[in-house]
């Protein structure tokens, strides 16, 4: 079986007609055989055999969807993420090779920081006309706000990133800058990830340069520029959220670096210093890492349409308390048409000739570049000057001559705003189809980080590929997969494996240092779960056996369930289902509490609730607990879909119901840190376990009529205690009974003095917020309620008709009051920093 | 010469359906320095009390206030109260001055600091979209070869005539298209058609806000008001009102310019919390009897 893969793959390369010389391949020579720095790579993964690949590629898959290695789709409305694609087959670069790669990004990176200094700064390449002021000054990415703020350090760029295409004469070829927070950097560390997991033989056989150092330095850089607190800084990683098409990456890689994931409304400015808002209260931030784009930063400077940003905090920067990586206003040199200019500034600014050329860039906003995209508009693809979202490429060879003549019609209207680049023939490496090897297009991404006086380049990158060989749009978005990159070194390994400096042996235990608005989603996402699980009992009360049946058998069960249905306004309190009498009439209002999920406050929408939560803290909950509420949401996305379910459908939808809701909880327990965001969500599911309690009963028991044993039992059943009841009371069903097990048993994990009790555990750890506070009014609260719990004689709680209980309505009305005061107190102490509804207005 | 000395006041107060939890701004209410116009006095009180008061120069030369409010509150008022010296500007003979094709081209390669500066006001800015209609409808106040204040005053008396001044037509966002497909709005949608206009011939101009003495010929004066400023080369910049089809002379107080509103807002603030808020804005210019000095 030796040489399969060379063989495979050539005989791939001729079926596709690729064994000429139009096209460059990375593997394969044009005069035959591997090129030699695939050889070894490709010999060691020839002795793993197909068989072999294969399995391990099952392997790195299931590697893949376990890590929770996704990225978003744009537009996709049901907002899931896609596994992210990882070839096994990786892409090799040879040492010399990388050499020349390396040599021309540090000096692009060290010429577009040096063209940024000067158009934030005095601006001599516009006086000197080395670039055209329409370029500049007409470009939405200048920020003028932002103009002579010198960074920290002198640099604008601290991550850069280039995507390299190579033509079928061997050249490297840049295709575009990424200057504002370039993506990819922590999906090309997860692929290495990946590969050294399941390949370990191949990436040792091969020597591949490793990765860990060019994240170290990252974060080193990122630390010195902090303006204080340089031994310990905090720096945070800004995202626009879970929504970004690169969440997953904002989030491994602030796990990776140590820093804190935060969106801007974690964020606050206070006289002009960085503040990251928690339940301990405001922690001041010294570096910022922004995966957010740079107009969106700052509503009250910046964009004033941009909920996502933090206001004041471009009078921060200026004012130097805190650094952004990359600086604002760096988004400008993304436009591409400035690579027309490169090759001039490179001269003007350094005396040195650009070491590897951009693609062929004519900028229309001048007359001679024009008049050539007018000649060859053919062969050219048309995109607009400056970065836009959501406009595509155009590629003039698939436009006909009418086409052609309105698109340069176009461009006339407004030249400036577009450039026509030369179609790249990219290059073509060898990816695994799961049966075989076939050649597929590659678009190289390469990273380089600032080091304090120049760049150092990632011995990596991220590499896509086409979806096909038709294909020439290389992204993942569009269907395309990736590769590890394997960089070989110079000499031996070991010269490149960089001195770690000692890890900070400072043990992290859970603090309250946790993020306001996360500990306020994991209340209520504690606070639903309970919600629905309690909804769902009621509901099953009444199916189960058939509500005919029900309502043969013990009227009171059903009048109990309904009550409390009704009361806790499931059922809507006009038309028929005000007062449903009708078997059908009954089932026709349940269905609709059940499964439909435009019903706002019904089960379904509940579910998605739950799962909108969940979503929101995908970093902070484990994939198994996402992976419970997510396919339960999708259970009941396909149930609201069925226009006809039978109640039996239902009663199973239920019965998953209560296991995903325990599996989560059960997840919950065993797999979250006893954290303060394991306490918030805790406290959520008390607290409203609480209040379900107290309201089925207060709603349940008014409807019972004088069916005293029906009764009891129903509300046994809701409350998930007729198990309890049974083994310490055996048959006798008396209300006295039952209200001491669901209300006053401290031992039994359904009653609300048992929610009391882990309530208060919480509370006493509560951070204090005030110093002059004497004590939590959270302790006051629930010291009062336990009180009146335990005060209270049961005798007495139950005496007189099922209807009419005024005792118990009074300690029911007590509790009811106090949990929710004791919900408002929480999220008014410690949440309310979460409060999202910004309002920007002018006047 | 003559001169006035004008003491302006600028209240503006925000009424939230809830209290606001905290309240960021930022101000652009001091007088400018200008060749026409000095600053005898400024001043700015807030209440309630602001923390974090700063003071800041922005990109354009503007002076700027900012302060936040970290206490929950119901209303927040900001006054300003400003004195200022007017002379009147000397201007050319509106006919003698370049031909408007040529200012263009000496913007860029620019001739001194002043023209470098003009560049900056040429080209499309958030609010100001150049070409389409707004070159279409400049063309007939641009003959060839007229003369560029002569075929500005000649836009500024058309966009007064038949443009219908009207609060009710449009919002602060109203996008400037249509505004001129309307033919209506207030004094920052002429303004905003005025610059567009400019820009599509080439020829420099920027958003100039402001304050306008009361004088029952003009229209805009119970709030703050907004104008246009045009770049001749020669010269220098222009001011004119095209909401009253005037030159501003001794009645209008120059706060801020920028390429469009949205780089000179008055007051500028983001709120946390605060429910629906009700903002009143009072404008009042007095002309003092003795001139000061």
């Amino acid at each position: 079986m030796s040489d399969w893969f060379e063989r495979s793959y050539r005989s791939s390369l001729a079926a596709e007609g690729l064994s000429g010389s139009w096209i460059w391949d990375e593997a394969s020579a044009k005069e035959g055989g591997m090129r030699p720095h695939w050889r070894k790579t490709a010999a060691a993964i020839e002795e793993l055999g197909q068989q072999g690949l294969r399995q391990r590629w099952e392997e790195a898959e299931r590697l893949i969807e376990q890590n929770g290695v996704t990225y978003n789709v744009y537009g996709d409305q049901r907002g899931t993420d896609r596994p992210w694609p990882l070839d096994p087959i990786p892409f090799v670069v040879d040492a010399a090779e990388w050499r020349t790669v390396e040599a021309a990004i540090v000096q692009r990176a060290r010429l577009l920081d040096a063209i940024l200094g000067d158009l934030y700064g005095p601006r001599r390449l516009l006086r000197d006309r080395l670039l055209p002021p329409s370029l500049v000054l007409g470009n939405p990415h200048l920020l003028r706000a932002c103009h002579g703020i010198r960074p920290p350090g002198g640099a604008f760029l601290h991550i850069y990133s280039a995507d390299l295409a190579r033509s079928p004469d061997g050249q490297w070829w840049v295709l575009a800058d990424r200057t504002q927070g370039p993506s990819g950097a922590g999906y090309a560390l997860e692929n290495r990830m990946v590969t050294s997991r399941v390949m370990p033989e191949v990436l040792a056989e091969a020597a591949v340069r490793p990765l860990a150092g060019f994240f170290q330095t990252f974060r080193d850089s990122l630390a010195r520029l902090a303006p204080r607190n340089r031994d310990n800084p905090r720096i945070v990683l800004l995202t626009p959220g879970p929504y970004n098409e690169t969440y997953f990456e904002h989030s491994y890689l602030a796990r990776h670096l140590g820093f804190t994931l935060v969106e801007g409304g974690d964020l606050t400015v206070r006289d002009r210093h960085v503040y990251v808002k928690t339940l301990g209260g405001l922690l001041p931030v010294d570096v910022i890492a922004r995966r957010q784009d740079d107009n969106f930063c700052d509503p009250l400077e910046l964009r004033e349409d941009s909920m996502l940003g933090v206001p004041g905090l471009v009078h921060a920067v200026r004012a130097g308390n805190v650094t952004v990586a990359n600086a604002l206003g760096t988004g400008l040199t993304e436009t591409s048409a400035m690579c027309a200019f490169l090759p001039g500034l490179c001269r003007a600014m350094f005396g040195e000739e650009l070491k590897m050329p951009s693609v062929a860039t004519w900028w229309c906003g001048q007359e001679l570049p024009f008049a050539a995209v007018r000649e060859q508009i053919g062969r050219l693809v048309i995109k607009p000057a400056v970065p836009s979202h959501g406009v595509t490429p155009v590629f003039g060879e698939r436009l006909g001559s009418m086409e052609r003549e309105s698109l340069l019609a176009r461009i006339k209207q407004a030249p400036g705003k577009y450039v026509a680049q030369e179609l790249v023939n990219l290059s073509t490496a060898p990816v695994w189809t799961g049966r075989g090897l076939a050649p597929r297009r590659l678009v190289m991404r390469v990273y380089a980080v600032f080091t304090g006086d120049t760049y150092a380049v990632m011995p990596g990158a991220l590499t896509r590929v086409s979806s096909s060989m038709d294909s020439f749009v290389v992204s993942v978005q569009a269907g395309g997969g990736s590769k590890d990159t394997w960089v070989l070194p110079d000499g031996p390994l070991s010269d490149y494996v960089p001195q770690r400096p000692p890890a900070p042996a400072v043990v992290s235990r859970a603090t309250f240092a946790l993020p306001s608005r996360v500990a306020d989603t994991l209340f209520w996402l504690g606070r639903y779960c309970e919600r629905i699980d309690s909804a769902v009992r009621l509901s099953r009360a009444i199916l189960e056996g058939g509500i005919e049946e029900t309502a043969s058998r013990s009227g009171a069960r059903l009048a109990v369930a309904l009550g409390a249905l009704r009361g806790l306004k499931y059922l809507r309190p006009a038309g028929p289902e005000a007062t449903p009498s009708s078997p059908e009439e009954i089932e026709a209002a349940l269905l609709g509490v059940i499964h439909d999920t435009s019903r706002r406050g019904g089960i379904a929408w509940m579910v998605g609730q739950l799962r909108r939560l969940a979503w929101l803290l995908r970093e902070r909950i484990s994939e198994d607990s996402w992976r419970v509420l997510y396919g339960l949401s999708l259970r009941f996305q396909e149930s609201g879909d069925d226009s006809a379910i039978p109640v039996a459908g239902s009663l199973d939808l239920l019965a998953e119901t209560i296991l995903s809701l325990s599996a989560f909880s059960g997840l919950a327990m065993e797999s979250m840190t006893r954290g303060a965001g394991w306490r918030f969500l805790d406290m959520g599911r008390r607290i409203e376990r609480g209040l379900q309690v107290c309201q089925v009963l207060r709603f349940g028991l008014r409807e019972a009529g004088n069916d005293e044993a029906g009764a009891v039992e129903a509300l046994l059943a809701v409350a998930e205690s007729s198990m309890t009841y049974r083994s310490r009371y055996l048959a006798s069903l008396q209300t006295g009974l039952m209200l001491d097990l669901l209300l006053l048993d401290e031992t039994n994990p359904r009653s609300v003095a048992f929610q009391l009790e882990r309530l208060g555990e919480h509370v006493a750890v509560l951070p204090l917020l005030t110093i002059d506070a004497p004590e939590h009014p959270e302790r006051s609260t629930l010291g009062a309620l336990t009180l009146s719990l335990r005060s209270v004689r049961v005798e007495e709680l139950a005496r007189g008709p099922l209807d009419s209980l005024p005792e118990l309505d009074r300690l029911l009305d007590a509790l009811i009051h106090g949990l929710g005061d004791l919900a408002l107190s929480l999220s008014r102490g410690y949440l309310s920093h979460a409060t999202p509804a910004r309002l920007v207005a002018t006047a | 010469m003559r001169t006035a000395v004008l003491d302006t006041r600028h209240v503006t107060t925000y009424e939230y359906g809830e209290p606001a939890l905290r309240s960021q701004n930022i101000l652009r209410v001091a007088p400018r320095e200008t060749r026409w116009q000095r600053a005898i006095r400024s001043r700015v009180d807030v209440d309630p009390t602001p923390e974090g008061v700063g003071t800041h120069r922005d990109y354009f030369g503007n002076e700027t206030h900012s302060f936040e409010i970290n206490e929950p509150h119901a209303r927040l008022v900001i006054s300003a109260s400003n004195s200022v010296e007017l002379r009147e500007p000397v201007l050319p003979d509106p006919a003698a001055t370049a031909p408007w094709e040529t200012v263009r081209g000496r913007c860029f390669p620019c001739q001194g600091p002043d023209a470098f500066e003009a560049a900056e006001y040429l080209y499309d800015s958030r609010r100001v979209t150049r070409g389409g209609r707004f070159g279409e409808y400049a063309r007939t106040s641009f003959p060839a070869g007229r003369a560029v204040f002569d075929a500005a005053l000649d836009l500024n008396r058309r966009i007064h005539r038949e443009f219908q001044y009207d609060p009710g037509s449009t919002e602060v966002d109203t996008p400037v298209e249509d505004a001129l497909r309307t033919r209506s709005g207030v004094c920052q949608d002429f303004a905003h058609v005025m610059i567009a206009c400019l820009r599509s011939m080439g020829i420099p101009a920027r958003y100039v806000s402001g304050y306008l003495r009361s004088n029952p010929k003009f229209v805009g004066v119970e709030a703050s008001h907004a104008w246009v400023s045009f770049y001749c080369p020669d010269t220098g910049w222009i001011d004119l009102d095209p909401t009253n089809d005037v030159a501003p002379s001794l009645g209008h107080v120059t706060l801020a310019w920028g390429r469009d509103y949205a780089d000179v807002p008055p007051v500028k603030g983001v709120t946390l919390g605060g429910g629906e808020q009700k903002i009143s804005v009072g404008v009042g210019v007095t002309e003092r009897e003795q001139p000061c000095e």
